[in-house]
């Protein structure tokens, strides 16, 4: 059996002498037991289970195959529990921040006054709604699921690459990661403390009805999805029914007389929560987008006036822009009067003079992205570019620098991977989830993308990423 | 329940129900064609052309070669052809389009199966499978696959209002497509002269019984001995065969029942067709039949309307 330790990034599993890590030696023990042709069957199996329960993705703008499988590597990802331990207190502390900071800025805007952070970058920003200032919602809790991506960079460090405070996705793929992983190598659950995950849809469904407007004994939380034809409709339909929730499309909710009420054989039945897993700007024809077919008439007057609470709120959006993220450790400072515990990426801020002019002298080293984009798209990949590419790029930036913001490139670090008969290595990050109810909690481990292809840093499902299922161990009892 | 759930779950019950009665008719009608095209090329053929009176709309290629059997290109356009409204293929793909649009109000068992269900006869599609052992083993294995489908439905579900919705689609397409079959088969089978070629004339209605999945029934009711008279009786009005028309009607109307409290424009239809086929006075079975099929036959699409007003339009 053969194993590539990665020489230039952070290898996971093992150091630099290329020998295991101790918190690996058990798996690799494990996974030397089998016979390659053992191993293959099993990763056949593995592939078959995919389609066979349909857990897919569907993939914008290709012709066919629209529902395609999320690919999934069978060697897992091992936090030990010390390591789990700094990431949870870091994400807790940083979400909570989030939340303050989101509410100011939609009430009395202290931070820009005080100049924690520029006001013209706030609010300047496609996703500062100006028409929710001043409106509150239940429980001061815009941020009531995070996914926060981390990596590690060429020394092991972990740090924070962005937050996603709006529809963040991926968690139905870390459950049924684990599933998968149950049944096609239960022995290499053999030998670690394995900190399950299976709760997190009572978890979730805690959050959304915690921040249920009305005293009801049985508030209604539903899932509002754009339909099958998103790419996270897997995620959509699996959490509704995880959770016993119903899964809802715009047409199925109308309003009347201030309340939002869903239509059913019954007649009409009133809904008190939304965790609404489309875009904002598709939530109400009347406030955001007028085309928007998605969405429901009127939703928002429901929400301004209290009467559904909506997760996570509208305007959330504010604070995981990427520029905003350069001024967080400043946030945290300024809300919590703490030292931030995770690490993030340095941060050039085309808005800034000194930053962009900065970034101009030094494209070839820079990852540049646009404030706007997710997904990867709209990139520039500075030591991976052309001169062409970077001339081209820094002409579009000119016209408006306010919406680039530059990292330096980081060595993601890289983690064994099978690939036809040998296990090599692949980089890879992290999304934890984090859910903001009646405490803020993280899903031990989280999501752990992998990019597929040897020497890629990009791990997107949209652009070949696949997953592993990542293992928090449980702290030794004494 | 939503509407539109509500909507999705009865288009499923009715595409899977509609998806195992193209299968049956298929194998049946295959194995009658075998039996017969050598003795009587007329009537094997007849009874392919009456399957484009039950599902219109479809394409039916030339056979591909001079020694091809008769069945080859029915089986091709009804089973695989993903383009025909008709097809088994169309019908399960459509099934399981409606069960992926609700998957979280379904149990796992039922999505897994029907969705392995699918997936292996879109291979056969793929693959453009032709040969006709291969077609008539696919066959036989995408029956046995719907079942499973609707086994996994009966041992998982619970009985609330999707479980209804479901059934209720699944009895009313039954209902509609036995009188569709009935009303296709019956004519000629009812002038045709027992005389001529007795062994020719009970194969057809041996026939008809197994097209309609209740030949077994009618043997354990009646005997092997088949009287056409005692076969169109068992057909509409038997109380126990779940093929029956009366047991289809009845089944409609319990689920009705079971969803609203006051009956509605849709179960005051069934509530009036069940009662005549429950109090019938033999004169529909003694050979006045075709005119009481049409109703069976106009009823259900009315009963469909009514459905779609009072449920799924919300």
């Amino acid at each position: 059996m053969k194993w590539v330790p990665d020489t230039t990034a952070y290898d996971e599993a093992f150091d630099r002498t290329a020998a295991p890590r101790p918190h690996y030696r058990p798996l690799v023990t494990t996974l030397e037991s089998f016979t390659l042709a053992e191993i293959d069957r099993r990763e056949r199996m593995q592939k078959l289970a995919l389609v066979d329960q349909a857990i897919t993705f569907t993939v914008y703008g290709e012709k066919d195959g629209i529902e395609r499988i999320f690919p999934f590597d069978f060697v897992p990802r091992i936090i030990p529990a010390k390591e789990w331990e700094r990431i949870e207190a870091g994400l807790v502390q940083r979400v909570t921040a989030l939340n303050l900071f989101i509410n100011d800025v939609y009430q009395d805007q202290k931070c820009l006054k005080d100049r924690v952070i520029p006001p013209e970058l706030v609010l300047s920003r496609r996703e500062y709604k100006r028409e929710l200032l001043r409106v509150t919602p239940p429980r001061q809790i815009y941020t009531h699921v995070v996914g926060t991506d981390i990596i590690r960079d060429d020394r092991g460090e972990y740090l924070v690459l962005e937050d996603n405070c709006r529809c963040p996705s991926g968690v139905s793929y870390v459950l049924e990661n684990r599933n998968l992983l149950h049944r096609v190598f239960p022995e290499l659950f053999t030998r670690y403390p394995v900190r399950p995950i299976r709760e997190y849809p009572r978890l979730l469904l805690d959050t959304l009805l915690w921040a249920a407007p009305r005293a009801s004994e049985h508030p209604v939380a539903v899932v509002l999805t754009p339909g099958i034809h998103n790419s996270a409709y897997f995620e959509h339909s699996f959490l509704a029914r995880e959770m016993g929730a119903l899964l809802v499309e715009g047409r199925d909710l109308i309003v009347e007389d201030s309340y939002v009420y869903m239509r059913t054989t019954g007649g009409r039945q009133r809904v008190d929560v939304i965790y609404r897993r489309v875009d904002e700007d598709f939530l109400d024809p009347l406030t955001f987008r007028r085309d928007s077919m998605l969405g429901v008439p009127g939703l928002m007057n429901v929400y301004r006036e209290g009467n559904v609470a909506i997760a996570n709120a509208p305007g959330a959006g504010v604070a995981d822009d990427k520029a905003v993220y350069a001024y967080l450790p400043a946030l945290i400072k300024y809300y919590l009067d703490q030292e931030p515990l995770l690490g993030q990426v340095s941060t050039y801020v085309g808005l800034r003079k000194d930053d962009f002019a900065y970034m101009r002298e030094h494209l070839s080293q820079l990852v540049v992205k646009t404030t706007g984009d997710s997904g990867g798209y709209n990139m520039l990949m500075g030591p991976f570019a052309g001169k062409k590419e970077i001339e081209a790029y820094l002409a579009q930036m000119k016209k408006a620098p306010g919406n680039y913001i530059a990292q330096p490139l980081i060595e993601l670090s890289s983690h064994p991977t099978y690939v036809e008969g040998s296990f090599e290595p692949r980089r890879i990050d992290l999304r934890p989830f984090i859910l903001y109810g009646e405490s803020v909690r993280v899903l031990p481990g989280g999501l752990t993308r992998v990019a597929l292809r040897p020497g890629s840093y990009v791990v997107n499902s949209s652009q070949g990423g696949g997953s592993k299922d990542t293992w928090v161990l449980a702290p030794r009892s004494a | 329940m939503l509407s539109r759930v509500a909507d999705a779950l009865y288009w499923m019950g009715r595409y899977l129900e509609r998806s195992e009665n193209i299968t049956r008719l298929l194998l049946v009608t295959d194995d009658f064609s075998t039996e017969t095209q050598g003795l009587a090329e007329q009537v094997a053929q007849a009874a392919w052309k009456d399957l484009l009176a039950i599902f219109p709309a479809a394409q039916v290629a030339p056979p591909a070669s001079a020694f091809a059997p008769m069945s080859q290109a029915y089986l091709v356009a009804f089973f695989l052809d993903p383009a025909n409204p008709y097809s088994v293929h169309y019908s399960l793909r459509k099934a399981r389009e409606n069960a992926r649009s609700v998957r979280e109000a379904l149990t796992v068992e039922a999505f897994l199966t029907i969705n392995e269900t699918f997936r292996v006869l879109e291979g056969h599609t793929r693959r453009g499978l032709a040969d006709p052992p291969a077609l008539r083993e696919a066959l036989g294995a995408t029956h046995r696959g719907l079942f499973t489908t609707i086994g996994a439905i009966e041992h998982t579900f619970t009985r609330d209002e999707s479980w209804l919705f479901l059934k209720l689609g699944e009895s009313l397409e039954r209902v509609y497509r036995t009188a569709l079959v009935l009303r296709a088969k019956l004519p000629a089978l009812g002038a045709a002269e027992p005389r001529a070629d007795v062994t020719l004339y009970y194969t057809q209605w041996r026939t008809l019984l197994r097209a309609l999945g209740s030949l077994e029934n009618y043997r354990r009711a009646w005997g092997a001995h088949l009287e056409p008279e005692l076969v169109v009786q068992f057909l509409l009005f038997d109380q126990h065969s779940p093929r029956s028309l009366r047991y289809g009607a009845e089944t409609v109307k319990t689920h009705l029942e079971r969803i609203a409290g006051e009956p509605g424009p849709a179960a005051r239809l069934v509530g009036r067709l069940h009662a005549d086929l429950c109090y019938h006075d033999g004169a529909v079975a003694g050979g006045e039949y075709a005119g009481f099929l049409d109703r069976v036959v106009d009823v259900m699409g009315q009963t469909h309307d009514a459905l779609g007003a009072q449920y799924f339009a919300t």
